[in-house]
């Protein structure tokens, strides 16, 4: 992935990384159209079709910030693919009978595919940390929540009243019972590629 | 993994352990499966608490930008078809003089284009959680109503704070331009050009709607000429030096 060339609409995931409002505007003039024309075909309306693109913003800035995110192809392929995964996930959830879902063969090529599907596990990835993080102790919630907020470790432990090693140990060890159930989550299988 | 291997993850990520460890540790990567996913997966728990807790308050305005901007898309999306009606047959033909005569009269007035036409600076959104928030609030109010004097005077205080911010610059300069202040309005709009950020653009197009208003057409056409293809104000931009040229 590293290897392949960054494609130039690349400025969309760097203007939504820097809530650019004239980006997230042009995203919504240039490509929610035919998202909300998809969503009407399939069962959908456009309040729903409001809710799968916001939700693809906020997932794309996400990983725009913890992964990096690098465009291989062109945003509009790859927006509408999560846009599209969104709402027939919605759908299936839902369990609306007699759903006609008009499958079409997709043309947009195999990298806007692979990144869009690895895009789909990283959100799911995000979402299982998070409810992960919900379950661990307030000890270490707290102790981890002053450590990313703080930054400095000095200061994180005179602020909760410990050792700067035992701050840093205790971290670590939060950190690694963070990943710790992450890994024994059943969800966790269905999150490797 | 135990508790001693999670604290080895912390050593080497924070570089506090020797060359030899160093190496040791990188065998051990090679070596052993499982210790390479868990370390792998450490390092994604700590990308994410570092997105959720750092970025808190910059995450938390970027979904209220998102959702102001979404409400203004939809609600513009809907009032746009609730304006579809089924019209009378008969009226077309009325329709289609009016439209010629309307024709005419367009067309005499865009021989020369006019900066009203084409100036249209939309809204801006500033405000922020926290302490600042007034003097935000009220440069973005005075700004979308259009009270360019009282921006002026808030962005610029705002820039006293906080002087690199582009985008401040980019609202100031337009606001400076309403006022007919040229000089200072360009020279912000030419710092903004030659920054390496996403409003370079933005501030080309705003820059020629300038010169387009101090009536130098050909400082326009130039301005204009440099507006790259993949900028969301192109086709305006072309539309504009058809007309100029």
């Amino acid at each position: 992935m590293s290897q392949k060339r960054i494609h130039e609409d690349q400025k969309y995931i760097e203007g939504l990384k820097q809530n650019n409002s004239f980006v997230i505007q042009s995203i919504y003039e240039k490509f929610a159209p035919k998202v909300i024309n998809y969503i009407k075909q399939n069962s959908g309306d456009e309040d729903k079709a409001k809710d799968v693109i916001q939700e693809t913003i906020m997932t794309i800035y996400n990983q725009a910030h913890e992964k990096n995110l690098k465009l291989t192809c062109p945003f509009d392929a790859y927006f509408f693919l999560l846009c599209k995964r969104k709402w027939l996930n919605y759908l299936k959830k839902s369990d609306i009978t007699g759903v006609t879902i008009n499958e079409e063969l997709l043309s947009d090529g195999d990298d806007a595919l692979e990144l869009a599907f690895e895009t789909t596990l990283n959100e799911q990835q995000h979402e299982l940390f998070e409810d992960m993080f919900q379950e661990l102790g307030q000890a270490c919630k707290d102790l981890l929540k002053a450590t990313f907020k703080i930054k400095s470790m000095e200061e994180v432990a005179e602020s909760i009243g410990v050792t700067y090693a035992y701050a840093r140990k205790k971290k670590s060890l939060c950190i690694g019972q963070l990943t710790k159930m992450v890994q024994a989550s059943p969800k966790y299988q269905h999150l490797k590629p | 993994m135990q508790e001693k291997d999670f604290i080895l993850f912390d050593d080497y990520l924070s570089g506090s352990l020797d060359a030899e460890s160093i190496q040791a540790f990188e065998n051990r990567l090679k070596a052993d499966a499982d210790f390479n996913l868990a370390f792998n997966d450490y390092q994604q728990a700590e990308a994410f608490l570092e997105h959720k807790f750092k970025n808190e308050e910059q995450n938390q305005r970027f979904k209220e930008n998102l959702e102001r901007i979404s409400s203004g898309y939809f609600k513009k999306e809907v009032s746009g078809k609730a304006k579809v009606r089924r019209i009378n047959p008969w009226y077309y033909s009325v329709a289609a003089g009016v439209i010629l005569l309307f024709g005419v009269v367009i067309a005499q007035q865009f021989s020369s284009p006019a900066y009203d036409d084409f100036a249209n600076y939309g809204t801006i959104s500033l405000t922020v959680r926290g302490s600042e928030n007034d003097l935000q609030n009220n440069a973005e109010k005075a700004f979308n109503n259009k009270d360019y004097k009282d921006a002026e005077k808030y962005l610029t205080q705002l820039l006293q704070k906080d002087q690199g911010n582009l985008e401040l610059q980019l609202y100031k300069a337009v606001s400076l331009v309403e006022l007919n202040n040229y000089e200072e309005a360009d020279v912000l709009y030419q710092n903004v050009i030659q920054s390496p950020s996403v409003y370079s653009n933005k501030a080309k197009w705003y820059l020629a709607l300038s010169k387009l208003k101090q009536k130098e057409k050909s400082e326009s056409i130039t301005v204009l000429k440099s507006i790259p293809e993949d900028a969301d104000d192109f086709e305006s931009a072309q539309k504009l030096l058809k007309k100029l040229e």
